[in-house]
């Protein structure tokens, strides 16, 4: 007996093994369990409402609504404890990555059920207020799973196997160059390059994190100017000019970097705070129910 | 005194070196340039900045030499001169000029103060390289729009009904709790919408009845007396127990303060604009499906008989009739053959068929009345002005046109006997008689003298003269005539021979206005059906006892269950819930159906062929009137007002 559950426990040990060679993501996790298991609950959904009569018509307030509102508000608190699931370390059945797939796949299944609970009346009131936070909440989650399965590739090939502070150190180390280089220069030159230099490699709002755009950047307008100026010695100003493409070239590379982290993270700053925006005006639209009962 | 050019280095420990190097000359000159004394390496300097140089050795004075300043104590400035004994601190590019004293020497202090580069300083890699640095951060963002929900959508709304707690109406305008409106209201509600208070008085207290019955009043005194008349006890035998899902429910709902039976349990709200739906067939059939066995096993024995699905189960109609001549009007007794004593002789097979004395009287009069090849239903019925019933037949008005009681012609207008008045019928036959002498004979006219023995004229003069005298008396026999077999009275009615003190007298005539008391039936929603497709029994119909009212076979030939249960094959289905005939306020009107469902109900009639009602256009062309032709509808009247 005691061997057979050896043998059960190594067969388990090494197909998790074979998982982990392969990398199963939280998307693959199990064979996709918890997408089978939250399909099957949609399917299982919108089949009962088909097949539940409630008259007059379907709306939140009949007893299979408030079935379908039950659930989903206990799943939003439980789909919100990731949060805190993530903080905390442990070795536990339930993985980490057990949680996020079951966090993802039974946050889109709220698709369903949230919208099955309304019984598609929506108007301008906190429970369609709570009904649309959610969505916006599911969709910005449904982005972050989206860029979470493609861009790290992109990232790792600009990262070209060098870590952020190497690509920052590689501009610090353009700036001492440049410094020294430039010296010789007139006033005229020396002053693009002192911009350039004095231009900070993390500087720009929100769009240009986004777009990856810096049409004021200092280093490549010093590339410019110093590439059609004449005033200084030519050899001394080749050398700056080299440098300076050198160094926006860096930045370029940094610029990238920055872009796909931003792309990866933003979604973030939706999802996060709509969540608690949604489950403030889920506590109303609970509480309003009972209070106008 | 000579300018010293002091250097600090620090070590890797923290400690620091200082270095002193005398500066030759009195004139020193600072700048990038190394063919400067004192020789600043910073892109922010110019080649040759400013000249150090002083006159009594305690004084210095610092001068910019190629437009580019310096800053003195924050202010920019191109000259200035400094005690060396107090000291200074000069600002060249990324580069501090500390001037200082030390016993005879002016100690110059030259230190790099700013970073190389912006890129140089020190970066926090967390959050340099994230977006912490550019966004509002998440938990910031979390706790104000979290904050702000409650606020606007919890805090807002329960002030909103604290503030109009002990207030009757609300005035107009914004109230933060219509953001917990679910719905808009039925229209006949629609004037609450900003007053939630109006239903929901109590918080965390399901909606009572009492806040219904403060504004209806006129309704629930008159709601159905055999509903609110029953003992509670009768009323709670007579539901059908509730299955295990429905007793869950029910508990559910008791836990959460939801009690059952309320009147908002079949009159939801907030279910969107427009009438308020009507009552499912569930709530009737909860009680009356099987309430029969049930009330008598609780004690409370019923005629009532079991109804759950028009299309499946429901009782045969128990119209109102006479069951005997004279008999007072009651329902029939389920289960037998109906008759009807109305006190006429109305055979309706020979007015209806198509052949025949009836048919051919009827086709002669074609142009003068809408009479087609035959009689048909609508020639002697006529419908109330709302097209709900039938009117009474009135004997002058839809009889007349052929059963004629005319007996006299003076000078082109026709004399009738007057219908409904035996007595005057007597009297104008009487007087008839009395007042005409019979037919003058033709052989006693003129005033010629006449030979005595002309016997023969004699005789006629005779039996004139004899009949002149007798002519009164015959009135007797031509009122017996009238009233006997034979007679224009007796053809349709029921005589009853003079006895003692009586003259002859005619049986009470007493139609039914409406047969089906429990029950609504409007004659105006099936205008589209040939009359004959639910009176079936007309035809064939030989004697006026016959009760024509269509049964539940007939209704059942279109009316299904409210889900579509059938027993029959059924062609064009309406779909029949309790409500559409049975009103439970009842107060013997039209039971409420809403404008949508009315129109729904219309349309899916429409299909039946109308044979009949072609059949006599066709002959009679359009000018024929039918049932409906006439211009009927009148504004709706109160349903009292319309009888039943």
């Amino acid at each position: 007996m005691a061997s057979l559950f050896q043998r059960r426990r190594n067969k388990a040990t090494q197909t998790e093994r074979v998982r982990e060679r392969k990398h199963e993501g939280f998307l693959r996790y199990a064979g996709f369990r918890w997408a089978k298991i939250s399909g099957g609950l949609c399917l299982l959904i919108i089949i009962s409402y088909a097949l539940v009569d409630v008259t007059p018509r379907h709306n939140g307030g009949s007893w299979y609504g408030y079935t379908l509102g039950t659930i989903g508000a206990g799943l939003i608190l439980w789909l919100t404890a990731l949060g805190y699931r993530k903080r905390k370390m442990t070795s536990d059945y339930w993985s980490l990555k057990a949680w996020t797939s079951a966090h993802v796949y039974l946050g889109l299944s709220l698709i369903v059920i949230g919208t099955w609970h309304t019984g598609f009346q929506l108007g301008w009131n906190v429970h369609t207020l709570a009904w649309a936070l959610m969505m916006l909440v599911i969709l910005s989650g449904l982005y972050g799973v989206i860029v979470y399965a493609t861009l790290p590739a992109a990232l790792s090939n600009n990262r070209d196997e060098m870590t952020q502070m190497q690509m920052l150190e590689a501009i610090r180390a353009f700036d001492r160059q440049l410094h020294s280089a430039a010296q010789p220069l007139t006033p005229a030159d020396t002053a693009p390059v002192l911009a350039a230099l004095d231009e900070d490699p993390f500087a720009g709002g929100i769009g240009a994190r986004l777009s990856g755009r810096y049409p004021n950047c200092a280093a490549a307008a010093a590339l410019r100017t110093l590439a059609a100026s004449q005033s200084s010695d030519a050899a001394a100003r080749d050398k700056v000019v080299g440098l300076l493409k050198q160094k926006v070239a860096a930045l370029a590379r940094l610029r990238a970097h920055l872009r796909l982290r931003a792309l990866l993270e933003i979604w973030l700053y939706v999802h996060v705070p709509l969540t608690f925006a949604l489950i403030a005006a889920l506590s109303a639209h609970i509480i309003s129910v009972f209070f106008y009962w | 005194m000579s300018f010293i050019l002091r250097r600090i280095s620090t070590t890797k420990t923290g400690k620091q070196i200082v270095r002193d190097q005398p500066l030759p000359g009195d004139m020193i000159t600072l700048g990038r340039d190394s063919s400067n004394i004192i020789h600043v390496a910073d892109l922010a300097v110019n080649p040759q900045h400013a000249t150090i140089s002083s006159g009594d050795g305690r004084h210095v004075r610092v001068a910019a030499s190629e437009g580019l300043g310096f800053d003195l104590n924050g202010r920019s400035e191109t000259v200035a001169d400094i005690d060396s004994g107090a000291g200074g601190e000069l600002r060249f590019g990324g580069h501090r000029l500390t001037i200082a004293r030390e016993g005879e020497n002016v100690i110059l202090l030259v230190e790099r103060i700013d970073e190389l580069s912006q890129s140089s300083k020190d970066v926090d890699e967390a959050k340099a390289f994230s977006l912490q640095g550019v966004m509002l951060g998440k938990r910031m963002g979390a706790w104000a729009f979290g904050l702000l929900m409650l606020l606007a959508f919890l805090v807002g709304p329960i002030w909103a009904w604290y503030s109009y707690k002990n207030v009757d109406e609300r005035p107009e305008g914004f109230h933060a709790d219509s953001t917990w409106l679910s719905g808009p209201l039925s229209s006949a509600h629609a004037s609450l919408k900003d007053d939630c208070q109006s239903c929901h008085v109590e918080p965390f207290v399901a909606v009572t009845d009492t806040a219904c019955v403060s504004c209806h009043t006129g309704e629930h005194k008159a709601m159905s007396t055999a509903h609110a008349g029953a003992p509670t006890a009768m009323l709670l035998a007579a539901r059908a127990p509730d299955g295990g899902f429905d007793k869950l429910l029910a508990n559910v709902g008791e836990v959460f303060n939801r009690p059952q039976g309320r009147c908002v349990d079949c009159h939801t709200e907030h279910e969107g604009a427009g009438p308020m739906p009507a009552t499912p067939q569930k709530f009737c059939a909860d009680c009356h499906n099987g309430m029969q066995g049930r009330l008598k096993a609780a004690g409370h024995p019923t005629l009532l008989a079991d109804a759950s699905d028009f299309g499946t189960g429901h009782p045969e109609f128990r119209p109102f009739v006479r069951a005997a001549p004279g008999a007072k009007l009651a329902r029939a007794a389920p289960g037998k053959g109906t008759v009807d004593y109305n006190g006429l002789k109305f055979p309706h097979d020979v007015h209806l068929q198509a052949t025949g004395g009836v048919a051919r009287m009827a086709a002669s009069f074609r142009g003068r009345y809408d009479f087609g090849q035959k009689l048909e239903c609508e020639n002697c019925h006529r419908v109330e002005a709302d097209g709900v019933r039938v009117k009474p037949v009135e004997m002058e008005r839809d009889c007349a046109m052929c059963h004629s009681l005319a007996f006299e012609t003076v000078g082109g207008t026709t004399r009738t006997l007057r219908h409904g008045e035996p007595d005057q019928v007597v009297a104008d036959l009487t007087a008839y008689y009395r007042s005409t002498p019979p037919a003058r004979p033709l052989q006693l006219g003129g005033m010629q003298r006449r030979r005595p023995g002309a016997y023969a004229e004699g005789q006629v003069y005779s039996i004139y003269f004899n009949e002149v005298a007798v002519r009164p008396s015959r009135a007797q026999d031509a009122v017996r005539a009238v009233f006997s077999k034979g007679g224009a009275c007796y053809d349709c009615h029921t005589i009853f021979a003079p006895q003692a003190g009586n003259s002859w007298r005619v049986a009470a005539v007493s139609q039914t206005a409406r047969y089906l008391q429990k029950g609504w039936f409007d004659h105006d929603a099936h205008r589209e059906t040939d009359c004959a497709d639910c009176h079936t029994a007309a035809t064939g119909s030989k004697t006026s006892t016959d009760l024509l009212v269509p049964g539940l076979r007939q209704c059942r030939d279109c009316h299904v269950g409210e889900s579509g249960a059938r027993l029959v094959k059924v062609e064009t289905a309406t779909e029949s819930p309790c409500a559409m005939c049975h009103e439970y306020h009842s107060d013997g009107g039209q039971p409420w159906v809403p404008n949508r469902q009315r129109k729904v109900n219309a349309a899916a009639i429409t299909n039946k062929p109308l044979g009949a009602t072609y059949g006599v256009s066709l002959i009679t062309g359009a000018g024929g009137r039918s049932l409906y032709k006439v211009t009927w509808r009148t504004p709706a009247l109160h349903g009292a007002s319309r009888g039943g």
